[in-house]
């Protein structure tokens, strides 16, 4: 089981974000290196590539706040 | 109607000029700070108090203040899709500009226009939001004005990008066979959008461009707001007196994004740098001081232009929004 | 053949097909990625485009791709660089040029209805404009009257362009590999409320799956988004989705509404419409565009000049009113079509009692 991650270094404060877009859903099978979020602080868009292959299990919907470091989706191998 | 700011009659026109840039910056910090209730975590432009697009002005203000200085009410100005230190200098009431910005029924037309179109027909100020579309239209409000038998000019604020617009040329020339009273004042803050001024124009200095239509063209560097009194100064007389039109290039700084949101990464870092020792309100206040002005009356001026943006976005914050029958009053006379 | 309703997922399997989803703006990247590297003759040219990869996240990374002779940023010279491209288009290029907003094409009209529209017809053939010219449609976020117009119907009105608008990605992405291989210019809309930015809100059911592989998505062919007996629906871009919104309402009301999705407005699949009519006898028409001489007349037109359809209720439809688009968050969203609205005329329709 592999934790998909907000990246401390996203962006630069402490503020929080929000999950722009799933470009998978609950339940897909995922490749290492795919696209599967994007991630927006302000207006800025950042994209988040699945760590792992596997089946992904989303913990944070789509269009929620989301902060640095907080896990929002599990992929299990 | 109340007014921005003190008369230019009533005070020295420097500190005129540094009371408009503060009213003007004032009121766009406070704005930026707006600009965001609503739309976090999850951004969303359509969200808060203060929707859409949003393109501040922030470091350019002397180009607004060094030529409305010299302008009276009854001359025509046209400004861009970056409008309010221009319509703030020009004397568009504050209180109405602001509800315009938050679409409310008190604004300066009724929530009809936004941001980018700022309309305020008692001092002839209006603005649009596509780049270059204000330059002939003041060529035609100044030959009006000269059949008309009146002294008052029109000048035309546009950014360095407009003058790559057909409209560009078409007016200019037409401007200089019609010897028609009007003042071009290029805005140069080197970008449009993303994309700089080197990567875009063909000639170093858009003031070399006014040799094709046989007017003068002036540059001035430094964003010095003196420096551009001066210049608008010989242009505005130049056309009152029936001297026919004047090109003037203006360096500046814009030490936002294009847009409120914009992360300005097509920017060099080092250049990013360099724009926080470039605010033109800080340089100008300390000109100000060395040149023998009280601090204390500089102290009472940013007062003031606080308190007048407080009251402004107050009054914005508290008017009601305007009904649905509005927006089909206004399509024909 | 796609449609927004064929998307939902295949649930949670460990050998679930892979369902990679795309928004429309990755969609139409993706796109053209794929044109430009199986044919040298396509470039791009526009404001923002090579450096910053487009204000709406269309040509990111393709400077890097394919260097800054064929993805070019642009002076703000509308006029100068279309007229350019059908320049470019008459020597054997195929460019994509793309304009922030339709709203700015006042200023190269010329270039777009003079030049590209016509050099084929003047050239008695000889001569091809195979250009796409991009650009966003569409308001509700208060951006003001310049900057949230749709102008379908200005340019449907243009013989000699191809103009086309996709509700979903899937669409979308097939849609423009067959506008950059098409010999005529087609005007490609996006519509800001799908086109999947966060920071505009997007309606999610517009990302859908999209195929990496090669396929394409006919011009001029209208798609059956959701079947049904009892209404039929017409709409193009967002209103596609207000469309089956209001159908998703009234299914749970027992009543079986159509949704056809035009996804081109020049040539406009007059048979398609038809043929749903036909079956459910019942026509309203949604667009976002000013309701006069628009996309909505037309498609009215189409129905009831076919004497063979037999209509139970008078055709409506639901426009934008024939007025500048309002700034103001207060009467903006009032005046645009919505599922809700579109659901309140649906019942007006049905209860409908023909003399």
């Amino acid at each position: 089981m592999t934790d998909l991650t907000i990246p401390n270094d996203l962006w630069d404060d402490d503020s929080e974000g929000s999950i722009a877009s799933w470009f998978f859903s609950d339940g897909d099978d995922v490749s290492k290196g795919d696209l599967v979020a994007e991630i927006m602080n302000e207006k800025v868009t950042n994209e988040l590539l699945a760590p792992a292959s596997g089946v992904l299990k989303i913990l944070v919907a789509a269009e929620q706040p989301v902060s640095k470091g907080q896990v929002i989706a599990q992929i299990a191998g | 109607m109340q007014s921005n700011a003190t008369p230019i009659g009533n005070r020295h026109h420097r500190l005129w000029m540094y009371q408009a840039m503060v009213q003007s910056r004032e009121l766009e910090t406070r704005i930026k700070t707006i600009y965001f209730e609503g739309k976090l975590p999850v951004f969303n432009m359509a969200k808060g108090p203060i929707p859409g697009e949003m393109h501040l002005s922030v470091g350019q203000e002397p180009c607004a203040v060094g030529v409305c200085a010299h302008l009276r009410p009854s001359d025509f100005v046209t400004a861009t899709h970056r409008p309010h230190h221009v319509a703030i200098a020009k004397g568009v009431n504050l209180r109405a500009m602001a509800a315009e910005i938050f679409g409310k029924e008190t604004g300066l037309s009724h929530g009809l226009g936004g941001h980018m179109h700022l309309f305020d027909a008692s001092v002839n100020f209006s603005c649009s939001g596509i780049i270059g579309e204000g330059i002939a239209p003041a060529v035609g409000a100044a030959v009006a004005m000269k059949i008309q038998g009146r002294d008052d000019i029109a000048v035309s604020f546009m950014g360095e990008g407009a003058t790559n617009q057909g409209q560009f040329h078409e007016a200019l020339n037409l401007a200089s066979l019609w010897k028609a009273p009007v003042v071009f004042i290029i805005e140069d803050n080197a970008y449009g959008i993303s994309v700089s001024k080197a990567e875009s124009t063909s000639v170093a200095s858009n003031a070399d461009r006014a040799a094709a239509y046989g007017m003068p063209g002036v540059f001035v560097p430094g964003n010095d707001p003196d420096a551009i009194y001066e210049a608008a100064g010989e242009a505005v007389a130049r056309a009152r007196a029936g001297g026919g039109p004047t090109l003037i290039e203006l360096e500046t700084h814009r030490l936002e994004g294009h847009f409120v949101g914009d992360t300005v990464e097509y920017r060099p870092p080092a250049e990013l740098e360099s724009l926080a020792t470039l605010d033109p309100i800080t340089l100008f206040r300390a000109r100000l001081e060395a040149d023998g002005h009280d601090g204390a009356e500089l102290n009472a001026i940013e007062a003031e232009a606080i308190s007048l943006a407080d009251d402004a976005i107050a009054f914005a914050r508290n008017s009601e929004y305007p009904a649905a029958r509005e927006a089909f009053a206004h399509v024909f006379a | 053949m796609s449609s927004p309703d064929t998307v939902e997922k295949t649930k949670s399997s460990a050998t679930a097909p892979r369902q990679r989803r795309l928004t429309i703006a990755r969609a139409l990247n993706e796109a053209i990625h794929q044109e430009m590297t199986a044919d040298a003759s396509v470039v791009v040219l526009g404001e923002d485009l090579a450096k910053i990869g487009g204000v709406w996240s269309t040509t990111g990374g393709l400077l890097d791709a394919f260097g800054a002779d064929r993805v070019r940023d642009t002076p703000i010279s509308e006029s100068g660089f279309i007229g350019a491209a059908v320049g470019m288009a008459a020597v054997g290029l195929r460019p994509i040029v793309e304009l922030m907003f339709v709203d700015f094409f006042g200023v190269c009209m010329n270039a777009i209805s003079s030049l590209a529209a016509k050099q084929r017809f003047f050239s008695g053939g000889q001569v091809k404009c195979p250009m796409v010219l991009m650009t966003s449609v569409g308001g509700g976020y208060s951006d003001g009257g310049q900057h949230s117009q749709c102008l379908y119907a200005t340019f449907g009105h243009l013989p000699g362009l191809k103009v086309v608008i996709p509700s979903n990605a899937y669409d979308a992405k097939g849609m423009l590999r067959s506008a950059i291989r098409d010999d005529d210019p087609v005007v490609f809309m996006f519509h800001k409320g799908v086109h999947g930015l966060g920071w505009l809100g997007t309606v999610p059911r517009a990302a859908t799956h999209v195929p990496e592989e090669e396929y394409y998505v006919p011009l001029g062919k209208a798609a059956v988004a959701r079947e049904g007996t009892d209404l039929t629906f017409v709409g193009l871009g967002l209103t596609v989705h207000h469309a089956i919104d209001a159908a998703n309402v009234l299914q749970k009301e027992g009543v079986s509404c159509e949704v056809i999705d035009l996804r081109s407005i020049a040539p406009l699949d007059r048979d398609t419409i038809r043929a749903s009519v036909r079956k459910t006898g019942r026509l309203i028409a949604v667009d976002d565009d000013y309701m006069s001489y628009g996309v909505s007349g037309e498609v009215i037109a189409s129905v009831c000049e076919d004497a063979g359809i037999a209509l139970k209720a008078t055709p409506r439809r639901l426009c934008f009113p024939d007025i500048p688009i309002p700034f103001s968050p207060a009467l903006e969203p009032g005046l645009l079509p919505n599922g809700e609205r579109l659901a309140a005329l649906a019942r007006e329709v049905l209860s409908e009692k023909r003399t």
